[in-house]
């Protein structure tokens, strides 16, 4: 009888071990760069000093693709945390679809909080959804085209390139010269490893010649524009030369803007973060560059990719209420400031880029306005995930030279086609 | 079971049967239920932004029609077979070495386990910087040799990445193989192989009628375990190229998971079910060809 015993106190004994009760808090899932959590600790240190509310911040990985996995698995789940999280641009519309997210206007009313500061073609592409706004922009980003002042000008060129041609000339002209004491010299560096930020690279090198990867709300990838693009793309690293052929294994973000950084590059297509990162002492271009918007082809104009993260309450949040006040908190127009201030980031609220304090920090705030005007969004679709996981694809195997553009192109949306055929019923 | 009823007082089986309810619970919980949940979602249309429907199966013939599904499948069996043979006979080669009473054993056993000591993510990552196209210590090697006029984009072709991935994984791999066969080893009587050089033998004849025979339970349970393991592989993948050059390089694991971030669990499942299925089958052919059933008896 004893041995029963025993093994009933055994068994209760590993049960019972961490069933502990867990303290019902706030839940703020977060993550990025190291510069980017210290903003949120400081930030959610002063909310929870002014509101009296204790928010437990969690630290998600800083790869985009680990957060989003971390995010589903709690929301397919149900689960009541987290309560409040970022979501990168092109995961809204899975997240609305879902049923995952809450709508935000109900909360506007009592709190006297208007939407008239935002931009609007970014809360209205991206942010409404069957007429309600499920998510507002935190912070939000573009693609541009990063250029050596110094090296035009000791060329003779009097400015950044206009047009494509323009920019294949001058780099071919400044590379072959710039070689001849660092070898490791490119003329133009651009994210092209299978990963998301391709898509955003390619969206802008095809929409800037007219093309793009929607047209009247399908997906319409094979387009003459598109091929001219994308055989262009293949050109800078197989043809040109002008961009090094690790672009389509090694290329992304990080890896284009060290080596522009460490003074290995003439222009560098990248986000609006890298400006404040090679301005910093101990960068080698630090004072020798400008910023501007993307070349463009003869026949089109020029674009950027709209990035940026938004901020949403999950459906299954257990206290929404106070959810909504941190949201307010991080939205308002001081927490705001302190984003472009302490961070160099750039708010999804218009009212920032005219403060003069901003200004006199940002002083090329009037080209961004200007560009902002004329951003170009990826697919808003829930089924976002497949489509670029084929674009991403398919193009990098046209880069590697697989394929020529046109066959990837077709290949694009024949796949694209039997995808939407999966996802795109309704019932 | 008579020679157990014989031997034991009722009460003493009953104990023993309450000692063991926990590991079969264990297996029930963990191993059982999440299987069988794996398979009853592969029969449903589980897309998180489309209302959930029983499909039936739906999801295993979009497989059938699937390219990248098939060119995975293709990856993820080449790279068990070339991995597991390359960790096999690395691993036997540093196991008859080590067994040796040379000075300094002990020291090298340990240095080999090395590897086998360090996460996969970690490892992965340094295998990335060591193929890395800028200042990869491959390319400095090549460079500096004059194998090459210009560096070599390693990962950017799908035969060098898997080459890259194979190299990582036996590296990593090898002292889990060269641990267990030492073990094997060490309980051969080493009066058979002093016999059997009385008797005037070569090394490679002790090796194939000694040391190979008797070596086979041990060796089968080292090749499951690495076949299993290799079929399952992710992590490794997912840091080094993530899938690419084109996709090349997407373990049938890498694929499902990439269903799952993007909320479609049925079609993710089925995957993973293929998974489970490809490692059930080799497990079953190795234990068929290599009669394990009548070694362990």
């Amino acid at each position: 009888m004893t041995s029963i015993k025993l093994y009933i106190l055994v068994m209760l004994a590993v049960l019972l071990t961490g069933c502990a009760d867990h303290e019902r808090k706030l839940t703020f899932w977060i993550g990025g760069a190291p510069q980017e959590v210290d903003y949120w600790e400081s930030l959610v240190d002063e909310f929870e000093r002014t509101s009296g509310i204790t928010v437990d911040l969690i630290r998600q990985p800083s790869s985009t693709d680990q957060r989003k996995q971390g995010l589903v698995i709690s929301m397919a789940a149900e689960q009541p945390d987290p309560d409040v999280f970022l979501m990168d641009i092109v995961w809204l519309q899975q997240f609305f679809q879902s049923g995952w997210l809450q709508p935000l206007d109900p909360f506007w009313g009592r709190a006297g909080f208007s939407i008239a500061p935002f931009f609007r073609d970014v809360v209205d592409t991206v942010d409404r959804f069957a007429g309600h706004y499920y998510a507002l922009p935190v912070f939000i980003d573009i693609g541009l085209l990063y250029y050596r002042k110094d090296l035009l000008n000791k060329y003779g060129y009097s400015g950044p390139p206009l047009t494509w041609r323009e920019l294949l000339q001058q780099a071919s002209e400044i590379q072959a010269g710039e070689r001849s004491h660092n070898p490791g010299f490119n003329g133009f560096l651009w994210q092209g490893a299978q990963y998301e930020g391709l898509v955003c690279t390619f969206l802008e090198f095809s929409a800037s010649n007219g093309g793009g990867i929607m047209l009247d709300g399908q997906v319409r990838l094979n387009r003459g524009a598109n091929a001219v693009a994308l055989g262009f793309m293949q050109d800078l690293i197989r043809k040109y030369g002008i961009s090094p052929l690790n672009t389509y294994t090694d290329m992304r973000e990080e890896e284009v803007r060290r080596a522009f950084q460490r003074g290995d590059a003439l222009f560098e297509r990248n986000w609006l973060y890298a400006w404040r990162l090679h301005q910093k002492n101990g960068s080698a271009v630090k004072g020798k560059i400008g910023m501007t918007a993307l070349p463009q082809f003869e026949e089109g104009r020029s674009v950027a990719a709209l990035g940026g993260w938004h901020i949403g309450i999950s459906r299954h949040s257990d206290m929404p209420g106070r959810a909504w006040e941190l949201v307010r908190y991080i939205l308002s127009h001081s927490s705001q400031k302190k984003l472009v201030l302490n961070l160099g980031w750039y708010p999804g609220r218009s009212d920032i880029y005219t403060d003069p304090e901003v200004l006199k920090k940002m002083p090329y705030a009037g080209l961004l306005q200007e560009i902002f005007s004329r951003v170009v969004t990826r697919p808003n679709l829930p089924y976002y995930d497949q489509v670029s996981a084929v674009i991403q694809r398919a193009v990098n195997g046209c880069l590697a030279g697989k394929q020529p553009p046109d066959a990837a192109l077709r290949r694009m949306q024949s796949e694209i086609d039997h995808i939407e055929d999966i996802y795109a019923k309704k019932k | 079971m008579k020679v157990v009823k014989d031997r034991y007082r009722p009460n003493e089986i009953r104990d023993a049967y309450l000692f063991l309810l926990p590991m079969l619970l264990f297996a029930v919980i963990f191993i059982l239920l999440p299987v069988l949940g794996t398979l009853v979602t592969s029969l449903f249309r589980e897309v998180s932004f489309l209302p959930s429907r029983f499909s039936g199966l739906d999801n295993y013939l979009r497989l059938t029609t699937d390219r990248h599904f098939w060119q995975s499948i293709r990856f993820t069996l080449l790279f068990v077979g070339v991995s597991v043979a390359a960790e096999l006979f690395f691993g036997m080669v540093l196991a008859l070495v080590l067994n040796e009473s040379v000075p300094g054993r002990g020291f090298v056993r340990v240095a080999v386990l090395v590897p086998w000591a360090i996460p996969i993510a970690v490892s992965a990552r340094m295998w990335e910087l060591i193929f890395n196209f800028d200042y990869g210590v491959v390319n400095f090697i090549v460079l500096q040799l004059g194998l090459a006029d210009a560096p070599i984009n390693w990962l950017g072709s799908a035969t060098g990445a898997f080459g890259a991935i194979v190299i990582s994984d036996v590296w990593k791999t090898t002292p889990f193989m060269t641990i267990i066969l030492l073990a094997g080893l060490a309980a051969i009587p080493q009066d058979l192989y002093k016999q059997a050089m009385v008797d005037g033998t070569t090394f490679i004849q002790r090796f194939f009628y000694i040391t190979l025979p008797l070596l086979r339970p041990v060796l089968v349970v080292a090749l499951l375990f690495r076949t299993i393991d290799a079929v399952r592989i992710f992590d490794l993948i997912y840091v080094l190229t993530g899938g690419g050059p084109g996709g090349g390089t997407t373990s049938l694991s890498l694929y499902a998971f990439k269903y799952y971030t993007s909320g479609d669990f049925g079609y993710g499942s089925a995957i993973s079910l293929v998974v489970f299925l490809v490692a059930g089958l080799l497990a079953v052919f190795y234990i068929r060809i290599t009669g394990f059933r009548e070694v362990v008896k």
